[in-house]
Formats: structure tokens, sequence, C-alpha cells
């Protein structure tokens, strides 16, 4: 009896206060560049149950608010969760404490991308750079241009190329881009680079 | 009416029938468009997830660039995700302090009396379905359509203001008035996978495959739509659906223009209605309505 009792107290490992440790800085980052207060998530689970891409995430959106809250950057930033919202908004419709979960997502993709914090299989940062490129040069998206880009960076050249073949048959497809005052928009973006300086 | 016109670069590429058809019925409604002049990208997809800033700026700019005269305090957007980052930046640019910073880097004033308007507000709230009903010449009888908002023309609430966003009705009042039968079903705002076609294209076929399950078990024949990326995958993406999933759909998907287009008479060639991937001139010589 005595023994099992003895065992039993060493089993239950007592902290002490000085050993928890929560580091906010995370939720602090999110706060600074979004304005959403990620605290206020009481893990009702509304945003998961009407996530369509949950599915295929690693973690529900409920769980990444929770990862945020306590800090857990390699949870929320190196699975693929943040990388898998569709940004349909459904989450940030349906939250009872009104935060705007798309866009907390969205800042964490803004800062995995400035980190260069690496998800596996994950083509959606090389996607964001060639149309935000695309732009600057040449102030519209050119489709084409930018479905071969992506394909060619990311090994798979020959992907959707019988579909591009059929939009093209039907004109949905130009083949060359459209020029729109392209200095006006390099200029914009310089200016903007200037400013987050 | 007169109304400042933002196509967006899926209007002049991939989805040029919904920019065609848009203009025939305006002209058919008596809305004189005008097209911003030397509009840019609006930042779509990838703006809001990869530099904040330039996702307000870009659409501010195109603000920026609407006529500043008292007739044209109303711009219209076909497109849900033009029309959404367009609301976005509105929304966002309440705030001083960015509006300072975007002003500098669009080197322009941005004017805060503009009205952002999608495609179907235009039809449905500015002309009326009344009107609209009056104009009817060919109804759209044995079409059971399904209508499919996607994501981006109602949520978030905050952003666009809609007080249906969880079960719109406005394009299902639309599409009744124009003599077609309209189905109830489950999947009116469920997201179609919209961004991820070229990244992540099973998603799409998945979330998309759903779409049409939930559509042809309602017992709807086709499906109505409001913006461009939900038509690509809707209409672009059955055969490669039918060879993932073993599944048989043949589903048209058309643009609620090209819906209203054909029941006021105009030609469905005229339309640019043959240039969907999913063939539809089969669909519509069966109820003679080519």
């Amino acid at each position: 009896m005595r023994r099992q009792a003895e065992g039993a107290a060493e089993a239950m490992k007592v902290v002490k206060q000085e050993d928890i440790k929560l580091d906010g800085s995370f939720a602090e980052e999110i706060a600074k560049l979004s304005g959403e207060n990620v605290f206020l998530c009481y893990q009702c689970r509304k945003c998961a149950s009407g996530c369509p891409s949950r599915m295929f995430m690693d973690s529900t959106p409920t769980e990444l608010m929770r990862y945020a809250q306590l800090g857990m950057v390699d949870e929320a930033m190196k699975k693929n969760t943040i990388w898998y919202c569709v940004s349909c908004q459904t989450c940030s419709t349906r939250c009872p404490q009104d935060i705007d979960i798309a866009h907390v997502i969205d800042t964490m993709r803004i800062i995995g991308q400035q980190k260069k914090i690496k998800a596996e299989n994950n083509k959606l940062p090389l996607f964001n750079r060639l149309w935000m490129t695309m732009i600057m040069y040449m102030g519209r998206a050119y489709e084409a241009g930018l479905v071969a880009a992506l394909n060619l960076f990311s090994g798979k050249p020959t992907k959707d190329m019988v579909l591009g073949m059929k939009m093209m048959k039907k004109g949905k497809l130009k083949l060359w881009p459209s020029f729109k005052k392209p200095f006006a928009t390099m200029k914009m973006f310089s200016r903007a680079k200037k400013l987050k300086k | 009416m007169k109304l400042a016109y933002y196509p967006g670069c899926s209007l002049h590429s991939s989805s040029v029938e919904y920019d065609i058809s848009t203009r025939k019925v305006c002209a058919a409604l008596g809305i004189d468009l005008v097209e911003v002049k030397d509009w840019i990208c609006c930042g779509s997809s990838p703006a809001h997830q990869y530099d904040d800033l330039m996702s307000v700026a870009l659409p501010a700019k195109n603000l920026a660039m609407v006529p500043q005269t008292d007739d044209l305090k109303q711009v219209c957007a076909p497109c849900a995700s033009c029309y959404s980052r367009l609301k976005f930046a509105q929304q966002r640019l309440k705030d001083d302090n960015l509006k300072k910073e975007v002003e500098t880097v669009i080197d322009l004033k941005y004017p805060d009396d503009i009205e952002v308007l999608h495609m179907l507000d235009v039809v449905t709230e500015k002309t009326g379905i009344e009107i609209i009903k009056e104009k009817v010449v060919k109804n759209l009888a044995g079409l059971k359509v399904a209508c499919y908002y996607g994501c981006l023309m109602t949520r978030p609430p905050k952003v666009t203001g809609k007080k249906q966003f969880e079960n719109p009705t406005q394009m299902d009042s639309l599409v009744e008035a124009l003599g077609a039968e309209v189905v109830d079903w489950n999947k009116k705002t469920f997201c179609c996978g919209a961004a991820f076609a070229l990244t992540k294209t099973d998603v799409v076929l998945e979330l998309t495959k759903k779409i049409l399950t939930d559509a042809e078990s309602s017992g709807a024949n086709a499906i109505s739509v409001g913006c461009p990326l939900c038509h690509a995958n809707l209409d672009g993406r059955q055969t490669q659906i039918n060879s993932k999933f073993k599944t048989n759909f043949h589903i048209p998907i058309f643009f609620f223009t090209e819906l209203m287009g054909l029941a006021l008479g105009i030609e469905a060639k005229e339309l640019g209605i043959f240039k969907h991937l999913t063939d539809a001139e089969k669909f519509l010589n069966e109820r003679a309505l080519v």
C-alpha cells in the first residue's frame, strides 16, 4: 500500500509556477500586423465545423487559434494548415468572438513568407511571388504566363496542358500579355517599399 | 443609368464570355457602362496573403482612377474577387493612417464617396427584377437552375453589407423572373476552391465535385454563377472530376448575365455561351433556346 502511494506521488509531477511560461510574442506580432486579437478565441469550433478545406489540413482552424495563443509557432507555421485556407471567409463570418480568422491566417502566411519558413509541398509562395511580379511589371495578371511559369518552376511543365489547349481553342486564354502603363505600377511598388522602410 | 465598369483580368481572358454577356445585357437594359481607363489588377488572390499594404493600395488605385464626375459615383465589378477586394479596401481605408500611406503609394487622392456594386446588385437592386421581367421575350422554360453564389459575393457580411449571407436569394429571384425553375439546394455558398485551381488542384476537384453532386441530386440541370473563378472551376474541371472520381457530370454552367441575355432575346452565340468548356449548345438546342 505504502509503496503504491509513493509511486503515485512520484508520477504526479508538481509543476512550479515559474516553470509555466507562455510566449505571447507570436500573438502580439499577429495583432500588430493585422489588428486581430487571437486571445478572444474560446475554442467553440464554429470555424472548424464550417471550414470546407479542413479535411486537407493537419490541424483545424480552432487548433490553429490555440497554437497562436500558446505561442506554438512551429505547430502553427510548419504544418500545412495555414497553406490550405481557401480564403472563403466562412470562419470570419461565423466567429462569435468576431475574430477575422482568415485575416489571421493571411497574416501568418505573410510572416511565413517573410521569414522563409517552409511548409511541405507548398506552391503558394511561388504563386504569390509570380503573380505580384506580373502586376508590378505589367499592371495586370497574365494567365497563360502565370500557369506556364508556375508549372515550370514547380517541375510539372505538362500539368493542365489539355485544359489549357481547350481554353486557347475557345479564345479563353490570351497568348500575349497586355501591358498597362507598367512604369506607373513599378513606381507604386517602389514607393510602397520605401514606405515600409 | 451610368456606371463605372471595372472588368478585371479574368474577364479579359479566361472568362471573356462574362464580359461579353455583361455588356450586351447592360446595353439592353439601358445601363451605360464606362470602363475605368487603364485599370490595373486588384491584387486578387495573392496580394492579401503576400503584401498587406499592396492588397489595399491596388484596389484603392482603381477606385481613384474612376472619373471624378457627379454622375459616376458607382463602380460595378462583375468578378466576385474584384468586388471583394474593392470592398475590403474601402473598409480598411476608413483608417486615416492607412489612408495616408495608401495615398502616398498610389500618388492619387483616394475618393471615399464611391459605391462598389457587384453586377448582380446592379441588375437586381438598381434596375429591379420587375423591370427585367417586363423585358423578357423568351421564357427559359425547361431550365432547372441551381443558383451558386460562392464565397465572396456575400461574405464577409461586415464587408459586403449583405443581409442574407448564409442563404442568399438575389440570384434565385432573378433567374425565376426569367422563366426558369429554381431548385432548393445546400451548396449555394460553399467554396469551390477558387484560388487553388493552379496550386492545389486536388482541393478544387474535391470541393467542386461536392457542389456538382449536390446540384444534381437536388434536381438541377444547370448552374448559374456570378464569379469567373467559380465558372472556371465548375465548367472547366468537369472532365478531370469525371475521370478522377468515376462520375458522369455534364452540367452546363452559365453566368447569370448569359441567362438574362437569352431571356432578353439575345442570340446565344452573341453572348459567348459557346465558349464554355462543358458544352451548353446541345443543352440549349434541346430546349429550343438557340
